[in-house]
């Protein structure tokens, strides 16, 4: 994403600024969805962080890191947060809508034009990579987020575990989530994790 | 009743979500494909292809499922019901946090969560490039795309319609 100046007499902001109406607030997030074209984390930076100073990078990395060990999707998330936090109730409702509304419209439109032309053998195959290419963003993501838990024999077991499970065998996640929940939460308590 | 069903099940996947759409993937296609027969493997996959066309959280993807299953009420009371659990406990745990401030829970929390997250996110990847029997075109893109998030800093946009390229030539 492109660097862009920000304002000169505000090169290293203390603590944010917070919008002060419902309206800001909805433009801002919706600014966050319609820019988010691979990737909705560095859109939500680049908006509340460099370009309407909101939050400050370490405010806006405490936000994330917070939502990552909830469930849900994890600008979501923050946003709910962030609009509680600013605005109460209708701040989490506004910000929430902001960030969804533009994405929405988008899928919706992409799936009419899909459902159309869906039956041409081209499309079809186009799309088909479109999806595998999706299938090796996830596989990426996993590598990263497994390199620095790779060595321990115990993170080893409970991925693999995981993988396993559902993927091969097809277990119901409502199954195997919570016995890794409660297997996972003892090798932490335990630091083997 | 379906549009009920869908909201239900959608719900009580919401808080298993762990890092994100991903490691419910395998789940959605068991349920939707396997046991519901709402849309076949095929068409799952191409639908989550038309989701990751689009900008925004990728949990849209539930949006364009429940667009098939029941129109676009279905698309909204499937996205609903996977954010609103979730977004429900953001805001519970959020005010306890602010009150109570950091704590060692999160770290263990954290800690306990991440091979569950890499392992299932692994296994999302996984479902969605083997449809049906392991097809090794599938896999190549798969491969090639993993490699140029890992190997390079381009957007995950070009990777996508490097994708589709190499679907148009190879499928």
């Amino acid at each position: 994403m492109a660097v862009t100046p920000v304002d000169q007499h505000d090169s290293t902001p203390r603590v944010g600024t917070p919008p002060h109406t419902l309206g800001e607030l909805f433009l801002g997030f919706l600014s966050i969805g319609a820019r988010s074209f691979g990737g909705v984390l560095p859109s939500a930076h680049y908006v509340m962080v460099e370009q309407r100073h909101w939050l400050t990078p370490e405010e806006f990395t405490e936000t994330i890191g917070l939502c990552q060990v909830l469930p849900g999707p994890n600008i979501g998330n923050a946003a709910i947060l962030l609009g509680k936090r600013w605005l109460g109730l209708r701040g989490a409702v506004v910000a929430f809508l902001g960030l969804f509304a533009l994405p929405y419209l988008w899928v919706l439109t992409l799936a009419l034009l899909y459902t159309r032309w869906a039956a041409r053998p081209l499309v079809s195959a186009v799309v088909t990579g479109v999806g595998a290419s999706g299938a090796g963003l996830f596989m990426a993501t996993a590598v990263k987020l497994g390199r620095p838990i790779a060595r321990k024999p115990a993170a080893v077991v409970l991925m693999a575990g995981c993988f396993v499970a559902v993927a091969i065998g097809r277990v119901s996640l409502l199954v195997v989530m919570p016995i890794a929940v409660i297997v996972g939460l003892y090798f932490s308590r335990r630091n083997m994790l | 009743m379906t549009l009920i069903e869908l909201g239900l099940y959608f719900a009580l996947l919401s808080l298993l979500t762990f890092g994100g759409l991903s490691s419910v993937i395998p789940e959605m296609q068991r349920y939707i494909v396997d046991v519901k027969g709402w849309t076949t493997a095929a068409e799952f996959m191409h639908l989550f292809a038309v989701a990751q066309a689009a900008p925004g959280p990728n949990v849209l993807f539930t949006s364009l499922i429940g667009y098939r299953v029941a129109g676009i009420a279905g698309s909204l009371v499937a996205l609903l019901g996977l954010c609103a659990p979730a977004a429900a406990l953001t805001w519970v745990v959020s005010t306890l946090w602010e009150r109570v401030g950091d704590s060692p829970w999160r770290t263990i929390i954290r800690r306990a969560l991440a091979p569950l997250v890499v392992g299932l996110t692994f296994a999302g990847g996984y479902i969605i490039a083997t449809p049906h029997t392991p097809d090794w075109r599938l896999w190549l893109i798969a491969l090639a795309t993993a490699a140029g998030v890992l190997r390079t800093r381009v957007n995950p946009l070009w990777l996508l319609a490097g994708g589709a390229v190499l679907g148009g030539l190879l499928l």
